[in-house]
């Protein structure tokens, strides 16, 4: 029997109808989507501020997209790409040196090219790595942040391990890649090499990093939380800390300054790739070529007092003099990680 | 012709089938990858997980934290539920809206409230200084103490409405009867109303315990990563060890004794039931 309603529709039409309505209605968004000028681009948590402010109104400018941006950790990006290798949402990720080189041996990254992205020609050669997997498109240093109603400066590493600042220091988890930075100081103190050589001599690095713990208020993850911390003055020494983070805050009237110890300061180059198969490749291609490019550069570097890629662009951060810049050697820390954070997180537990 | 209760019953067929995909079926798969090693299924992760000293430790202190929650909620909540039982009028939407409304606040923006709160220039150190009750700040932030505090503060709502359900329909003249034939308060509160509110208190504890025990965010933020819990645990092996039959076979602990608690609490408050 067939029933009819009031509109002399039948029972069965109407159904067949709101079917079809309702499968539309929810794949639209897809549909939409793939025919965007969006794009997702997963970055660092504490670059949110100058993504907002400069990267994003500038995109839509330049090339007409629609940034989305997932600010979380280098390692957090790297399993969201490696969790979606078969159908990737993310187009662009920016995130730390390690991190890119697991990135490139999971297979996830599509190399950048100067015929896509003509700016990278005009980098500086330590900023293009693996042949094009990904280049560097900012960097900041790292020293030892404080609070400077606390402290008038931080000369040496050793501070952090004097007993006058029991329960006055916060150090970054290894889980973030600023953690390498304390690593790497309590292995140069313990072992009296510079880093260059030190980095490598794990077991008196983490000997040193026991004998920190009298003086740890916390070991942080988010970074955030325990730079507020710093500027309330519940801590007194960050540990870490990048001047593309401190120096803003310094600027902004917050009694807070970044130590550069004697002993050396840390680079801390952040990366930009193309992810593998990723939705708009040539939009993709086009924000990486404008991040590396002089406008974008000159923005970012001045906002987050930091050292451009560009090699054509003069503004950005005021490195300090006379302190030695140390880059680690990133495939070392790369493959030995997994194995740091499972060996930190005991020596540090409660 | 298929029975009318049936045919009502049919009406769950949407939930549940949404359940099996997005939660059953995910479980599984963690489960069997829990399970699964390179010569094919095994219990080495398993039993190299409970070998680990350092496993156990945090095994056993989010037992201890959940377990600590539920006490302060169940302690906070149990009058709280009395309280709103007998409101009425503005009284009771006072009380509601004040249980209710917290839960729409983000549990960062809770974190680092309670962060201003337990500061050693904060307003508990400085109360306790102010009244000479201490002379030094006392610490409190990062410790376990100030992460039970918050867990129950985030969880008293799933405490008190399960209790305040069950207090409201008690029947008042079964106190008053007690009353009238010679009980104390004290008689009437533990041999009348206390075994009444049982199966909400039950009900209250598996809820507040289950959240309790795989809570994240509020341990993450309050005592960090030097006092891990297995939710913590899980997420550092998946995000940074990269080791998924570790973080697997964490997950199905901390399911198991999820399950383990509401199974128990629902065969408690069936004997509860049938007492009655």
């Amino acid at each position: 029997m067939t029933h009819r309603t009031l509109a002399g529709l039948t029972r069965r039409r109407l159904l067949k109808t709101s079917t079809l309505a309702a499968i539309g209605t929810l794949a639209a968004p897809a549909l939409l989507r793939a025919q965007s000028s969006e794009l997702v681009i997963g970055c660092a948590g504490s670059h949110t501020a100058w993504m907002e402010s400069i990267v994003i109104p500038h995109m839509k400018e330049a090339i007409g997209a629609d940034i989305l941006f997932e600010g979380t950790k280098s390692s957090v990006n790297l399993e969201k790409m490696s969790s979606n290798k078969d159908a990737p949402y993310l187009s662009v990720v920016q995130m730390d040196d390690p991190v890119m080189i697991q990135a490139v041996e999971a297979d996830l990254l599509s190399p950048i090219t100067p015929d896509a992205v003509p700016n990278m020609t005009d980098l500086r050669a330590d900023a293009t790595h693996m042949e094009g997997m990904w280049c560097n498109y900012v960097q900041p240093w790292a020293g030892i942040a404080y609070n400077t109603d606390k402290a008038e400066g931080v000369p040496s590493w050793t501070a952090l391990w004097d007993p006058a600042n029991s329960g006055q220091v916060i150090i970054p988890s290894l889980q973030n890649t600023e953690g390498m930075w304390t690593l790497m100081s309590a292995a140069m103190l313990s072992s009296g090499k510079p880093f260059s050589e030190a980095q490598y001599e794990t077991d008196a690095a983490f000997a040193k990093l026991e004998e920190l713990k009298p003086n740890l208020l916390t070991v942080y993850t988010t970074m955030s939380q325990a730079f507020n911390l710093l500027e309330q003055g519940e801590i007194s020494m960050l540990s870490g800390n990048f001047s593309s983070y401190t120096l803003p805050r310094k600027a902004e009237g917050v009694p807070v300054d970044l130590a550069a110890p004697a002993e050396g300061i840390f680079a801390m180059p952040s990366g930009i790739c193309l992810v593998k198969g990723g939705p708009n490749p040539e939009l993709a291609q086009a924000y990486v070529n404008e991040m590396l490019g002089p406008v974008m550069q000159a923005a970012i570097a001045d906002f987050a007092s930091s050292v451009p890629a560009n090699t054509t662009v003069t503004a950005g951060a005021v490195v300090p003099e006379g302190v030695p810049i140390y880059a680690p050697d990133w495939s070392f820390v790369a493959a030995n990680r997994a194995a740091w954070i499972d060996r930190f997180d005991k020596l540090m537990a409660l | 012709m298929i029975a009318r209760t049936n045919r009502i019953a049919l009406l769950a067929v949407p939930g549940l089938a949404f359940l099996a995909v997005i939660y059953a079926l995910p479980l599984l798969l963690l489960l069997i990858k829990s399970l699964r090693g390179v010569e094919g299924m095994t219990i080495v992760t398993y039993v190299e997980f409970f070998a680990d000293s350092y496993n156990m430790t945090v095994l056993w202190r989010t037992l201890r934290i959940a377990t600590l929650t539920t006490l302060l909620a169940l302690i906070i909540a149990y009058p709280t539920a009395f309280a709103m039982a007998r409101a009425k009028g503005i009284w009771l939407t006072m009380f509601l809206v004040a249980l209710v409304l917290p839960m729409s606040l983000g549990v960062i923006v809770k974190a680092f409230a309670w962060s201003i709160l337990f500061r050693s220039n904060g307003f508990l150190n400085t109360t306790l200084q102010t009244l000479g009750i201490t002379e030094e700040p006392v610490r409190m932030l990062f410790t376990e103490t100030a992460l039970i505090i918050g867990a129950a503060n985030v969880f008293l709502p799933f405490m008190v409405l399960p209790i305040y359900s069950v207090v409201r329909q008690l029947n008042a003249s079964l106190p008053e009867a007690a009353s009238s034939l010679g009980a104390s308060p004290w008689f009437r509160f533990t041999r009348v109303t206390l075994p009444l509110s049982l199966p909400g208190v039950v009900a209250g504890s598996a809820f507040t315990f289950s959240l309790a025990i795989s809570m994240y965010v509020i341990p993450s933020l309050i005592v960090g990563e030097r006092q891990q819990t297995l939710s913590m645990l899980i997420a550092r092996s998946f995000l940074y060890l990269r080791n998924e039959p570790l973080g697997s076979t964490i997950s199905a602990i901390l399911l198991a004794i999820a399950i383990f608690v509401v199974l128990f609490s629902s065969w408690l408050v069936g004997r509860l039931g049938a007492r009655r």
